[in-house]
This record gives structure tokens, C-alpha cells and sequence, in this order.
């Protein structure tokens, strides 16, 4: 409980004071909830704001204007966007597996908003810093998997099986190379918890794992490639591939049920980004140590664990909007017959390179000491 | 008092879950509710302070066994198997002989023999400890220290049997190189044809 927000704030004196009243066990639970639920809201608006960044930014890519007449700039169109999903006809089709269909975007959120639970955030706004953090969050997340295959089968539609069956054969496959990938990063680091795995790479930019050995810049390329598909993303939308399935798995769906599988994918790629940047661009990391361990250094944290996600999201729809599609044997292949095998051989090399040179990185090899 | 909540929600979870994954007759309502059985051993197991095998039993079942489970109740028709269950006595001479019966029922008696001694031992040795709520010791290095040193044997033999699966997938999966009929009919009748000249 040290290092999680909870234990963080109740160090602060109104805390302690309610502590006292209510008891440590129970404030800490408040805070933890109170928390929650804000990372939640948090987490949905970037998720809105995911949609109109990606609007905007395909328009910029083929010299469009996008969205403008919502608030300045288009801004407010999320609002909009919301409000026109709650208030649209939630429609079934009639030959529909009802429970399957309902439970399926619930599924595809909550695998999402679980991971959430033990992300770095900064070095005390973390949830939970559990001992088994990156796996736990490879784990939950592939609840998404089983709802987009039940939206797929439940919606009783050609369309929508054939993209739900994609999407559960891709996140299966591409959860290999990312496992093996993240494994590499782990055998560095020495540990499973993000808090860990983020602490190694304090200080200047040549700290982050990126640069720590040549496997590890192999490795975080097919990182980024395999955590596009694992979310679904162009060139990897096979699912919900618009030219031969019209929508892949949620076809069928309409309203505020379209409107959550949506949201899961736009919240998906926010947190993925930001496992990248904590695994391999520094986290949460600052350059530079001042007013350490009060509220505005946690909140620099978090704004530069923000600012280096926004700019990998940048990047996600950016490939989106500029490479043509797969086809499914393509897909597989690439996951199988390259990635995999590339992670494999980073994943040796790292462990070679961990027992040869003690565990130093590229910089401290050829700057020696004086590297930190 | 935390723990005691997580124990109750999990039970109950799996218990309730449990009881709807035998009530339905849909067989992809029931791996739906497998689901939530599977999930909440994963609770149970957090309850223990085993967190290292309650993220594996997660990724593992909810990552891949039940997504197979779907797969495979879809391709072969869980619809079509609803209304066969309801008169399950009939089904039973399509399973097999009197013979492999006899066997599987020998097997099944051993097996249940063989469980029942393990976990008769089971009971005799391990003390149910209380479960300190701030600090549990964190399992995973023990774990890996664990399968590296006294069980190294049982993790080579079991690293082996995957081995083996992943060689006997890609066995069945590949792809056949076949000889198209026709190709078989055009060199016959060039054949012939030389024969002719």
C-alpha cells in the first residue's frame, strides 16, 4: 500500500484527520474508490476525445478541415457525438442472442478499464502497484478479445461472425509477440510490477529501455506493431474491416451499445500507448528532480507520462490514416513467420546481453560511470 | 475485513455462476457463465495471497481456453446439441462400445482413487494460516526460484508436452501439397498421346 494513491494521500494531514475518525482501512478505501471512479471519467473523456483527435487529424492528413462547428475548433463535437448515441434507437435484431448480445460491449469495456487498476500514472498515482502488474494487464485486457467474438456470434449476422471470429484469432495470435516482448523488459528490470519496471529508467532519455541494448530498439518496434493489432487498429481493422464486412463485429450494433465498443477501442489504444511508454520510453520519468514527493511533481509526472502517450496516439492514427489494409493470411503470417520470431531472438539477446555486460545498458558501456 | 469481502463476492460469484453454466441449455450461455466460474476461482485464489497464479488462471482460461471453448461450441452447433441433451440416454450408444466404457469407468475409478489419497494427505499437513490484510509476501520470485531448482524436472517435462502440441498443430495445420487431379489427367494423356506417335 507505500507506493498506491492511497497510501500516498493519506500521508496528507486532512486525511490523517478522517483517518482518525473513520478508521485507515476504510479511508484508504474511500480514496482508492474516489479515485477510481475519477480515472474512469478520465479516461472515457480522452477516450472522446480520441474520436474527434482522429477526425481531425485524418482531415489534416488528406487536407480536410474535419469537424468545425461544434464549440471552437470542432472541439465540443464529443459532446455531441454522446449525446446523439444515448438518445438514438437501441435496436436488436430479432434472430439475436439476447444475453450474449448484451453482456458483449460491458465485456469489451471492463477488460479495458480494468487494466487501468495498476497503471503508472506517476511514481504515488497508481491504483494498485501489484507484484504481477504487466502481466496482470495482459491478462484482464484479453476479456476484450472474448467480447468482440461474442458481439460477432451473438448479433446472428454474416458480417459481424466473420469479424468477430477474426478479432479473437488476431488478439490470440498477437498476444504472443507482445508477451515475449514484454518478457524482455522484465528480464532487465528484474521485476513485474510497472513501479519497478518504470524506476530503472530514471533520469535522461538514454536511461529508457528503448536505448538500453540493440534488442531492446528491435523490440520496441515490434511492440508497437503487435499493440496495433491486438487493438484493432488499421492496418490491422481486419475485424471490422468497412470495404468487405461493412462494420466486422458491432454491424448490428446501434445507440449506446455501438457507442461502448467504440469507446472501448479509443480507451484501448490510450492505455496501450501508454504501457509503451512506461515499458520502453521512460514512463513517467522526469529529466530533472525538483520538489520531490509533493503534489506538483506528481502532477509533472503525470504530464509527462501524458504528453509522450499523446504523441505514440499520434502516431497510432497517423498509421491508420496512411498504410492500406491486410489481408487475414498476411495477418497471420506477419504474426507468426516475423514477429514472433524476431521477439524470440530479442528476448535471447536481451538475456545474453543481461549476463554478459552485467546488466548495463549501451550508454553506460560506452560513457562508462558517467552516464547517470 | 477487505479479504473477507473479496472471499464472499468470489464465492458467490462462482457458486451463482455455477449453478446458471448447469441451468441453461444454451451450450454458449454456458461457457459465457464458465466465464464468471473462472473468473471467480481467480478471486478466490487472490484471497490466498496467491496473486501470481490468480493473473495465470486469468490469462490463461479467460485468454484462451474459453475462447477455444466458443469457438469450438460454434463450429460444431451448440444449437443443434440443445435439443439432443434433452433425451441424453440416447446418446450414449453413439459414444462407444460396452468395452471402452468399461475402460473409461476403470480409469475414472483410479483416477478418483489417486485424488482422493492426495488430497486426504493434503488435509492432514497444511494449516489454514490468517492472512495478513497489508502484507503478504509476494509469490513469484519463489515461484521461478521454486521451478528452477526442486521442480526443474516437472517444468523441462511440461515446457517438453507443449513443445510437442505446438509441433502437432503445425503438423495438422500445414498446408498439403496435393497434386491438383487434373494435372495427374493432362500428363496421362500426354503420355498417350507420345504412345500414339
Amino acid at each position: 500500500m507505500e507506493n498506491t494513491i492511497a497510501g500516498y494521500f493519506l500521508n496528507f494531514p486532512i486525511f490523517q484527520a478522517i483517518a482518525e475518525t473513520l478508521g485507515v482501512g476504510l479511508t484508504a478505501f474511500l480514496i482508492f474508490f474516489a479515485f477510481a471512479g475519477l480515472f474512469t471519467v478520465i479516461l472515457a473523456t480522452v477516450g472522446g476525445f480520441g474520436t474527434i483527435a482522429e477526425r481531425k487529424i485524418s482531415a489534416d492528413l488528406q487536407a480536410r478541415i474535419g469537424p468545425n462547428r461544434v464549440g471552437p475548433y470542432g472541439l465540443f463535437q464529443l459532446i455531441a457525438d454522446g449525446i446523439k448515441m444515448i438518445s438514438k434507437e437501441d435496436i436488436m435484431p430479432r434472430s439475436a442472442d439476447k444475453f450474449l448480445y448484451y453482456l458483449a460491449p460491458f465485456l469489451c469495456i471492463f477488460g479495458v478499464l480494468c487494466t487501468v487498476a495498476v497503471m503508472p500514472f506517476s511514481k504515488n498515482l497508481i491504483l494498485s502497484d501489484l507484484n504481477v502488474g504487466v502481466f496482470y494487464a495482459i491478462a484482464i485486457s484479453s476479456l476484450v478479445g472474448v467480447g468482440i467474438f461474442l458481439g460477432g456470434y451473438a448479433s446472428n449476422s454474416k458480417w459481424s461472425l466473420l469479424g468477430g471470429m477474426r478479432g479473437a484469432s488476431q488478439i490470440i495470435s498477437y498476444e504472443i509477440p507482445v508477451t515475449l516482448t514484454i518478457m524482455m523488459i522484465v528480464v532487465i528490470a528484474g521485476g513485474l510490477s510497472f513501479n519497478t519496471l518504470v524506476e530503472a529508467q530514471a533520469g535522461m532519455p538514454w536511461n529508457w529501455y528503448i536505448f538500453h541494448n540493440p534488442f531492446t530498439f528491435i523490440g520496441f518496434f515490434v511492440f508497437f506493431i503487435s499493440t496495433l493489432a491486438e487493438t484493432n487498429r488499421a492496418p490491422f481493422d481486419l475485424p471490422e474491416a468497412e470495404s468487405e464486412l461493412v462494420s466486422g463485429y458491432h454491424t448490428e450494433y446501434t445507440g449506446i451499445r455501438f457507442g461502448l465498443f467504440a469507446l472501448a477501442e479509443y480507451i484501448e489504444i490510450f492505455v496501450v500507448s501508454a504501457v509503451s511508454v512506461s515499458l520502453f520510453l521512460g514512463g513517467y520519468q522526469l529529466p530533472f528532480n525538483i520538489l520531490e514527493g509533493t503534489l506538483p511533481n506528481e502532477l509533472l509526472q503525470f504530464g509527462s507520462l501524458f504528453l509522450k502517450t499523446c504523441a505514440l496516439y499520434y502516431v497510432v492514427i497517423w498509421v491508420r490514416w496512411t498504410f492500406p489494409r491486410l489481408r487475414v493470411d498476411q495477418l497471420m503470417s506477419i504474426c507468426w513467420k516475423y514477429l514472433t520470431p524476431i521477439a524470440i531472438f530479442n528476448l535471447v539477446g536481451t538475456a545474453i546481453w543481461v549476463v554478459a555486460f552485467d546488466g548495463q545498458s549501451m550508454f553506460q558501456l560506452f560513457f562508462g560511470s558517467g552516464a547517470h | 475485513m477487505f479479504i473477507n469481502i473479496l472471499f464472499f463476492s468470489a464465492s458467490a460469484l462462482v457458486i451463482a455462476s455455477c449453478a446458471l453454466m448447469m441451468w441453461t441449455k444454451n451450450l454458449m450461455h454456458s461457457c459465457v457463465y464458465l466465464l464468471g466460474v473462472l473468473i471467480g476461482v481467480a478471486g478466490l485464489y487472490l484471497t490466498l495471497g496467491a496473486d501470481f497464479v490468480a493473473a495465470t488462471q486469468i490469462m490463461v482460461y479467460v485468454g484462451g481456453v474459453v475462447i477455444l471453448m466458443l469457438f469450438a461450441v460454434m463450429l460444431t452447433g451448440g444449437k443443434d446439441f440443445q435439443s439432443k441433451t434433452q433425451q441424453l440416454l440416447n446418446l450414449l450408444p453413439s459414444m462407444g462400445n460396452k468395452y471402452t466404457f468399461m475402460w473409461g469407468g476403470g480409469v475414472g475409478l483410479v483416477f478418483a482413487g489417486c485424488l482422493t489419497y492426495f488430497f486426504m494427505h493434503l488435509f492432514k499437513v497444511i494449516k489454514v494460516q490468517e492472512i495478513d490484510n497489508n502484507s503478504y509476501s509476494p509469490t513469484i520470485e519463489k515461484l521461478g526460484e521454486l521451478l528452477v531448482t526442486d521442480h526443474l524436472v516437472a517444468f523441462e517435462l511440461s515446457s517438453v508436452l507443449l513443445l510437442g502440441a505446438l509441433v502437432g498443430a503445425a503438423i495438422i495445420a500445414r498446408p498439403r501439397k496435393e497434386r491438383p487431379a487434373y494435372i495427374d489427367d493432362i500428363e496421362h494423356d500426354h503420355h498417350h498421346d507420345e504412345e500414339h506417335h
